[in-house]
């Protein structure tokens, strides 16, 4: 059964839909402890005040921000009293098209789901699914989850209303300082290389895609138990620069059009 | 082969207010120490393993050079192996972004840029980065390539999988027309320069008003009312138009 993090409501101009916040992504990955090489008990780590020397309980420790190099204390009753009031609404603010987002903004993705067993909740959740599904919207809007703002955008995915966190404008990078430049392809490279992608494209099939990471963290994982020594293997050579760029695309789409397994 | 060469830079950079924990009584810095509970004494980083948890208390310790043999032999390289309609790939996957940059060869990365971008279309590969291997998409940017690193579909929850109840009586057609009336109403363009992080800056104003020594007002919030008859509401805010 999916975790609820968060519940609420999702709020529409005067429509208020009682909802429950759940992840869409899940965590499959091995998580490592830190253990002591000597006598593999796990390590703690515990808090210590750097005057005193001694150990420190959760309840003696305060925040400091450093503001110009003078530290403020911050309590956390303080933190709370700046807490936007909305707090148990996302606030939909306008509605967009989805495709006008670039998914760069998007962070963490989550799915909305209906609170309670009320029929008008169940009702008003699935018309909110259906408009925006129908028109291809989304929903920017607001919330406050713990102790931060995070502006929202709500979709139709799967029948569901599904939420992501968005960045703001400033935690996206200018892409000024990233260096591109080159000279504008001719006609005839261009057409190649339109054409190699062309011959390697296929549809998106994301169970197409096994995370072999994880399988071979598996395998050593399994491979210690059992005590066998693993080999870290040598990396793959950078492949030596291109004398003729023409020439290896056409190289390319020769192997590709004949058959022959080629990478791009 | 077609290879580019390219350079990878980070895109985003979260801006959260972020605070160092202190001790409430002299205000000195918090240290996090390493302790082997056994011992009862702290432990030099050199001293630590990874150990991976396979029952209750029982590790499996993997060396450094065992965890490097599970990131892959893909080296430095990106590989390419299909390409797929961009917009295909729902933004559910999409987990890190990256922003490509050129390298010695900055034809055949214009070259590339100009292909992505005449296709829509993104390239879908594999590399190894920081000792893990990732799945990636490459696509094109305004000016640069953008690189996001994906989900793998067991790690991305389905809507079969939430099991919503479809009990609920079927919403009116007046009532489709209505909130589609009121969707069309708040359509605007996605300008994401339009919206603050309003919390940030109200932690940072806090801050500095600590900082002078000014009081800070302790107040509760509020609970919004849920509206019961749907109809009502949406008509409601038909006619109340923007907030």
């Amino acid at each position: 059964m999916v975790r609820v993090l968060w519940t609420g409501s999702l709020s529409f101009g005067l429509v208020n839909v009682p909802v429950q916040l759940v992840s869409a992504a899940r965590d499959l990955d091995y998580h490592f402890h830190q253990l002591h090489e000597k006598d593999k008990v796990p390590i703690e780590q515990r808090r210590f005040c750097s005057k005193e020397d001694t150990e420190v309980t959760w309840e003696e420790v305060a925040h400091s921000y450093d503001l110009d190099g003078k530290q403020v204390l911050i309590t956390d009753e303080e933190l709370d009293s700046v807490q936007p009031r909305k707090t148990r609404t996302i606030e939909i603010e306008s509605f967009v098209g989805l495709a006008q987002i670039d998914p760069i903004y998007f962070d963490h993705p989550y799915f909305l789901i209906p609170a309670g067993d009320s029929e008008g909740t169940h009702r008003a959740y699935r018309l909110l699914v259906e408009t925006m599904g129908a028109q291809d919207r989304v929903a920017v809007g607001r919330f406050v989850m713990r102790t931060k703002e995070y502006l929202v955008a709500v979709r139709a995915r799967e029948g569901a209303l599904a939420l992501t966190t968005m960045l703001f404008g400033d935690e996206v990078r200018p892409t000024k300082h990233v260096p591109t430049g080159g000279k504008k392809p001719t006609k005839k490279q261009l057409d190649n290389a339109v054409a190699i992608v062309e011959e390697l494209s296929t549809e998106w099939g994301p169970s197409d895609y096994e995370d072999c990471y994880r399988e071979r963290l598996k395998r050593v994982i399994d491979a210690k138990r059992k005590r066998r020594t693993i080999h870290a293997p040598k990396p793959e050579k950078e492949p030596e620069p291109m004398p003729d760029l023409m020439a290896a695309l056409e190289e390319t789409l020769e192997n590709l059009r004949g058959g022959e397994p080629a990478r791009a | 082969m077609v290879n580019v060469p390219i350079k990878l830079y980070s895109a985003t950079e979260s801006k959260t207010v972020h605070f160092h924990e202190v001790h409430a009584k002299d205000g000195a810095r918090i240290e996090h120490r390493r302790i082997c509970p056994k011992e009862d004494k702290e432990v030099p980083y050199k001293e630590i393993v990874k150990g991976y948890e396979v029952k209750s208390d029982q590790y499996v310790v993997l060396e450094k050079d065992e965890i490097k043999a599970a990131a892959g032999d893909r080296g430095k390289v990106i590989h390419l192996g299909e390409f797929v309609s961009a917009d295909e790939i729902d933004p559910v996957f999409y987990e890190k972004t990256y922003y490509v940059g050129s390298r010695d060869d900055e034809d055949a990365f214009r070259l590339l840029h100009e292909a992505l971008r005449k296709t829509g279309r993104a390239g879908i590969g594999r590399f190894s980065f920081h000792d893990r291997e990732y799945l990636v998409a490459l696509r094109a940017g305004d000016d640069v390539l953008v690189l996001h690193t994906l989900r793998f579909h067991d790690e991305v929850v389905t809507g079969d999988e939430l099991e919503i109840d479809g009990g609920a009586r079927k919403p009116s057609k007046r009532e489709i027309e209505m909130a589609g009336r009121l969707v069309e109403s708040l359509t605007d363009d996605f300008k994401p320069e339009a919206y603050q992080d309003e919390y940030r800056d109200a932690v940072l104003d806090l801050i500095k008003r600590k900082a002078k020594g000014e009081e800070v007002d302790l107040v509760a919030q509020e609970e919004p009312e849920h509206g019961d008859d749907l109809a009502a509401a949406l008509e409601a805010s038909l006619a109340g138009g923007r907030r």
